[in-house]
């Protein structure tokens, strides 16, 4: 009769647990074969790991590959929508992909929280689509951030930025505005385009040789990343820093030695010593074996935890209840702290993170170290550096 | 003054590489009579057995060239006994989307093996310079440059003194004829795309120090390559070289002395082609 009245209360508790719990399907969008997108959906799996192990909240994930290109992303996206039939998508990595899906977002209505896509133009794309939660910061964000940067090279002496920029929109999109706040900071600036991944830099390197840049500033895509610096030690430019901004940089590039003291920006590296940021590294060494230093690992984390807390909060599957309990999220993540408010243009109503979770690194012994700002730093900025 | 032999000497050694894609790309055109949109992908399959052999056993792209030409070789010489066999009596334009299929294709296994990454290797010699006065130019480039000038110069030789290039150059002139003299036409096509993709593996391998491994890495170089033969004449081996330093260093001029000459890089080449072929259609008339 103990027996039974074992079993009986097992099965009762079981079956409450199972009515407690608010299981939502999500879509997951992201560009799978490149290393930010597999990342990205590394950092989305362990955040739902996460909020499934809390035993309230079941979010199962469909995963689409977007291709990195608007021609497979939209395909996706309406599969996502009309066979899958899930109310939430997890996606929107790369920006010209993002802005292609803004149509098909808009006509399916899903609450749509965005990974990355910098570009003002997203925002612009997005700005009348109030299920849009955006974590990543916008590309006024990634200037403020670069600029603080500038300053503090500033005072240590440099006055010349060469900036080669690619003459495609990522590149060239706001190359105007950040040539003038750079003049506005006293540096004098010679900018000239070139085309990605034709890996012919020497020409424009020479003439930049007459300059004497003290700073060159290359804004492209991975592909450019050692051609230019190997090209920059071959014509004998000798600046004092060279400062990237691709959105990624390649595989093995801290490898190769030409990588050294080459300075860039990213949102998080696994040496950031917050807490959020040591609990987030040992949860993906343990389930994955590896630590990462891409940042949309933990972006994707971060957004999988958030949306795990709204769902919990909004006791609901509906979507607009929980993009009202995810408007309300205020929580530390491996970036620092997160919560939603307008952006600063106000186009888009809910914007998570900014120009704060930004930090400048040098590849300095075969790894990337933080070297600004100062409170996070990990090793001094070695500048000038050795080219 | 010095600006100019700068950017002279630039641009003669960015021809190097560019006369080792085109040259196997014009065997192909020339011998073969096939347009291989496909070209640009042996390269990159260079590329990538270069950068496998580095970061599995540590071997020296440099090491890796022969290797890489021998992998590129049997891939050419699949290639057309599985593809383009079949398809040499078809119309033209059968072959052409039949060779850009097999780009499509490979670029996409690529992808879905590697990824679309951008992967580089490491050796010591990636930065170095050699200096001359004021100066200055890369080794790997230089390196790049003399390994193209060698092998074009030993494929000329093949070509112009021994028997089978003979052959060769019977069969670029003449499909028939050779059979009736018994050359074996088809054993000659198998060796010149062989041949041809070889020579696309080295120059991938050269890539691989230069720039980068990626899927797409070879798709630019190919653009180049149809300039130069089509500015050189479609399956001319003889004009390739010469054909590869006039665009070079046309790029090198925009680059350095039209403002903002970087970003007009690529629409050198179209204008090359353009300029190419309006200039021959005005000639014949």
């Amino acid at each position: 009769m103990k027996k039974v009245l074992v079993v009986l209360l097992a099965v009762l508790g079981l079956a409450g647990l199972a009515l407690a719990q608010t299981t939502v399907r999500v879509g997951v969008l992201l560009p799978i074969s490149t290393v930010a997108g597999k990342a990205a959906l590394n950092g989305v799996q362990l955040g739902v790991d996460q909020v499934n192990a809390g035993g309230k909240v079941k979010i199962e994930l469909v995963v689409v590959d977007d291709g990195n290109a608007p021609a497979a992303a939209v395909p996706a996206l309406t599969k996502l929508m009309t066979v899958d039939r899930v109310d939430i998508v997890i996606g929107g990595l790369a920006s010209g992909v993002t802005f292609a899906l803004s149509g098909p977002v808009k006509q399916y209505n899903p609450l749509f929280l965005c990974i990355g896509a910098a570009s003002s133009v997203v925002e612009q794309a997005f700005s009348d689509y109030g299920r849009f939660f955006h974590y990543h910061p916008w590309d006024y964000h990634n200037v403020a951030a670069a600029l603080g940067f500038f300053k503090a090279l500033y005072d240590e002496g440099a006055r010349r930025v060469a900036i080669l920029y690619e003459d495609g929109p990522f590149g060239s999109a706001g190359i105007q505005t950040y040539r003038q706040q750079l003049q506005n900071q006293g540096y004098t600036v010679q900018a000239e385009p070139f085309k990605s991944g034709s890996g012919s830099f020497t020409a424009i390197l020479t003439r930049f040789k007459s300059f004497r840049p003290d700073i060159l500033y290359w804004i492209g895509y991975d592909v450019d990343a050692l051609p230019i610096a190997a090209q920059t030690r071959q014509v004998g430019l000798e600046p004092k820093l060279i400062y990237g901004a691709p959105p990624a940089w390649p595989l093995g590039f801290e490898k190769n030695s030409l990588s050294n003291d080459v300075a860039g920006m990213t949102a998080w590296l696994p040496s950031v010593s917050n807490s959020e940021s040591r609990r987030f590294v040992t949860l993906y060494r343990r389930k994955y074996g590896e630590v990462t230093d891409e940042y949309m690992a933990p972006m994707g984390y971060v957004i999988a935890l958030s949306l795990g807390r709204a769902v919990e909060a909004a006791n609901s599957t509906d979507k607009d209840r929980i993009a009202a309990e995810l408007a309300k999220v205020q929580m530390d993540t491996p970036f620092g702290p997160l919560a939603f408010k307008p952006s600063d243009t106000g186009r888009t109503r809910f914007q998570g993170f900014n120009q704060s979770i930004w930090l400048q690194f040098q590849y300095l012994e075969g790894s990337r170290r933080p070297v600004f700002p100062a409170n996070r730093a990990a090793r001094p900025l070695r500048f000038p550096g050795n080219y | 003054m010095e600006l100019l032999l700068q950017t002279l000497i630039n641009g003669i050694l960015a021809a190097g590489i560019y006369a080792l894609v085109a040259s196997g790309l014009a065997l192909a055109v020339g011998v073969v009579g096939i347009v291989n949109f496909a070209h640009g992908e042996f390269s990159m399959i260079g590329a990538f057995v270069s950068y496998l052999l580095f970061v599995s056993a540590g071997i020296d792209p440099l090491i890796s060239l022969g290797l890489a030409a021998l992998v590129l070789f049997s891939v050419g010489a699949i290639t057309y006994y599985g593809l383009i066999r079949p398809v040499l009596a078809a119309p033209e334009l059968n072959q052409m989307l039949l060779t850009f299929g097999i780009s499509v294709a490979l670029q996409n296994i690529a992808l879905l093996v590697f990824g679309a990454d951008t992967r580089v290797v490491s050796t010591s010699y990636q930065g170095s310079t050699i200096a001359l006065g004021s100066i200055s130019f890369g080794v790997p480039p230089f390196a790049a440059f003399v390994l193209s000038v060698a092998l074009l110069g030993a494929l000329y030789w093949f070509l112009g003194k021994t028997r089978l290039g003979f052959a060769v150059r019977a069969v670029a002139q003449n499909r028939l004829a050779p059979g009736l003299l018994g050359i074996e036409t088809q054993q000659i096509y198998l060796l010149a795309f062989g041949l041809s993709a070889a020579l696309a593996g080295v120059a991938g391998v050269m890539l691989s120090v230069m720039l980068y491994a990626s899927p797409t890495v070879g798709f630019a170089y190919t653009l180049k390559a149809f300039a130069i033969i089509v500015m050189a004449g479609l399956g001319n081996l003889r004009g390739v070289v010469p054909a590869a330093i006039i665009l070079a260093l046309a790029e090198a001029v925009v680059s350095t002395y039209v403002p903002g000459g970087g970003g007009w890089v690529e629409a050198v080449f179209f204008l090359v082609i353009f300029v190419a072929l309006t200039w021959r259609s005005w000639r014949v008339r």
